[in-house]
């Protein structure tokens, strides 16, 4: 589905991705982890077209992403959250995921009912966001006024609203109590189950790698290891990368894990 | 009596400066810009209608037409010339001092397309109209509810309608509303055609009421429209209309009270006054953030 192939940025002489090859399966969530400044935000950003890489390829179902700017990346189903919240404090919740709102393909409304329309045919899907999102009853409290958790889950809503096929989620858990991580895994499940390819960048292990099919490591803007979550916690690679030692030389498939 | 009288007057001049206050609020409160060039061209967008309508012979009508869309059109050319090539490269004050250039520059071409000191602009013929003895110029109160017919529609669009929401997100977060997919450049763009589109209007009310247009009109707009909005609140769209009727109010009782030569510094003092108790305006405390907002962009 999202194809990354020979991906670089380099900001002056920094190597932020330095040829990062990454290939995520439709219907799957992906974990990224990697230490800091290991690429993982610039990845994100590449695929949702922030900027533009130094050089490679980013495809989406075989389609080149490279020379398409944001708003149309939106339109072939890429969406994402951000590390820092960023939601418009001043429109209701309701509003941000209206913002927001792309119809499904095939059901597109009018160019008029887009800029003018009062979204009546949409309420009952927007709903459906709402209530995915647990705030059904907070649908005209302004965003800014919401709690911590409440804003992590009306932005992941806001990030359906556009009907992705792929959702980048650019750490999710930053700040979150453990119940909250348990309850933000159901909700990364359910999105997988409506069909939805899922690229999750976490540093919190427990819900990387309790909710992941698959996780890759990046470290130096390269992707060092890459496999099913406990070959990724037994690989000394990944040790090294994120303790900067490997007590666990001899035990590991690392042929399983770096091909 | 007559302070009732005093009171009318300045609720229908105050309604033309309310317009004229919209248009700088929107650019301002959307795009944290200020548009120097907006009075100018207002101005330029009046002359071209004047210099056409005899050509054309389209009457009153079509000249309320022609000015609106003239001032739609010198919107265009501002927005392009000035806004579009610095958006989210520099701050707010590229933009401003480039506007400051168009200003010089349109006032130049108007003079050029009406040479004489003042020129004939077709007025409404309406009579007056006397309740006991208030009295109540046609004109005024065709502007009076043509200004609030157009500050009803604005708040339609902005507050009830999808693109508002665009609008009002991209004010908000424009980088965000931007990487959500709203057409940030469009919207900006939409907002400065909106703004002559309002301007216009106000043009047409306040010269066809005054029946001339002079080349001091372009300085006149821009100091009211900025002094209304504010009075009214930096960049808050119900500000702009609170500081515009506020505006008349103040205008008209300073000239009854004191004569009309006091009526300026009156003006600027209470502003003064206003400016110290309320930084950001009337309208409180978003309009207060958005001036820090903007500070932090400069």
């Amino acid at each position: 589905m999202l194809r990354l192939s020979n991906l670089s940025k380099y900001f002056g002489g920094v190597r932020a991705v330095d040829a990062l090859e990454l290939n995520v399966k439709t219907g799957e969530i992906f974990g990224l982890i990697g230490p800091n400044g290991s690429g993982k935000s610039t990845t994100v950003n590449l695929v949702c077209g922030i900027f533009g890489p130094t050089s490679g390829s980013i495809e989406l179902d075989g389609v080149d992403l490279k020379r398409q700017a944001p708003h149309q990346r939106i339109d072939a189903g890429v969406s994402r959250t951000f590390q820092n919240i960023r939601l418009f404090d001043d429109l209701t919740v309701w509003q941000n995921l209206w913002v927001a709102w792309r119809d499904a393909p095939g059901q597109e409304h009018s160019w008029f009912s887009n800029w003018f329309g009062r979204s009546l045919s949409r309420r009952h899907e927007i709903q459906k966001l709402l209530e995915f999102s647990g705030l059904g009853d907070k649908s005209n409290n302004l965003a800014g006024n919401l709690a911590f958790g409440e804003q992590r889950r009306l932005e992941l809503a806001r990030a359906m609203a556009s009907k992705p096929k792929l959702i980048l989620l650019d750490e999710p858990a930053a700040g979150m109590s453990s119940a909250e991580v348990t309850d933000l895994r159901q909700r990364i499940l359910t999105m997988k189950e409506m069909g939805i390819t899922v690229l999750l960048i976490e540093h919190v292990m427990e819900l990387v790698m309790n909710v992941s099919d698959r996780i890759g490591v990046l470290n130096f803007g390269t992707l060092i290891a890459e496999g099913l979550p406990e070959e990724i916690q037994n690989n000394p690679l990944v040790q090294k990368a994120y303790f900067g030692s490997s007590e666990n030389t001899s035990g590991g498939d690392t042929n399983a894990i770096d091909q | 009596m007559d302070f009732v009288q005093t009171n009318i007057d300045g609720l229908l001049a105050g309604s033309a400066y309310a317009l004229l206050a919209l248009g700088f609020s929107l650019v301002f409160g959307i795009m944290r810009q200020i548009n120097l060039a907006y009075g100018s061209s207002l101005l330029v967008g009046a002359a071209l209608a004047v210099w056409l309508e005899p050509i054309l012979g389209l009457g009153v009508v079509g000249l309320f037409l022609l000015t609106v869309v003239a001032c739609v059109l010198a919107g265009l050319y501002v927005e392009r010339l000035c806004f579009a090539p610095n958006r989210g490269k520099t701050g707010a004050t590229v933009p401003m001092i480039a506007s400051f250039a168009i200003w010089m520059q349109l006032d130049e071409v108007s003079s050029h397309l009406l040479p004489s000191r003042t020129h004939n602009f077709p007025g409404l013929e309406i009579p007056p109209m006397f309740f006991g003895d208030l009295y109540l110029r046609g004109d005024q109160i065709v502007q009076f509810v043509v200004a609030f017919t157009s500050i009803a529609a604005l708040y339609y669009l902005i507050y009830k309608t999808r693109f508002g929401l665009l609008l009002r997100a991209t004010a908000g977060n424009a980088e965000t509303a931007f990487l959500l997919g709203a057409p940030t450049g469009r919207l900006r763009l939409m907002t400065f055609l909106l703004a002559g589109f309002l301007g216009g209007i106000s043009t047409f009310l306040i010269l066809s009421a005054d029946g001339q247009v002079t080349p001091l009109f372009g300085l006149w707009s821009t100091f009211k429209g900025l002094i209304a909005m504010m009075i009214g609140g930096v960049g808050s769209l119900p500000g702009a209309v609170i500081g515009g009727l506020l505006l008349g109010l103040i205008e008209a009782h300073s000239s009854t009270q004191f004569g009309a030569e006091y009526r300026d510094i009156t003006t600027f003092g209470i502003l003064f006054l206003i400016l110290i108790i309320r930084p950001g305006g009337i309208m409180g405390v978003s309009a207060y953030r958005t001036g820090r907002l903007a500070q932090e962009r400069i």
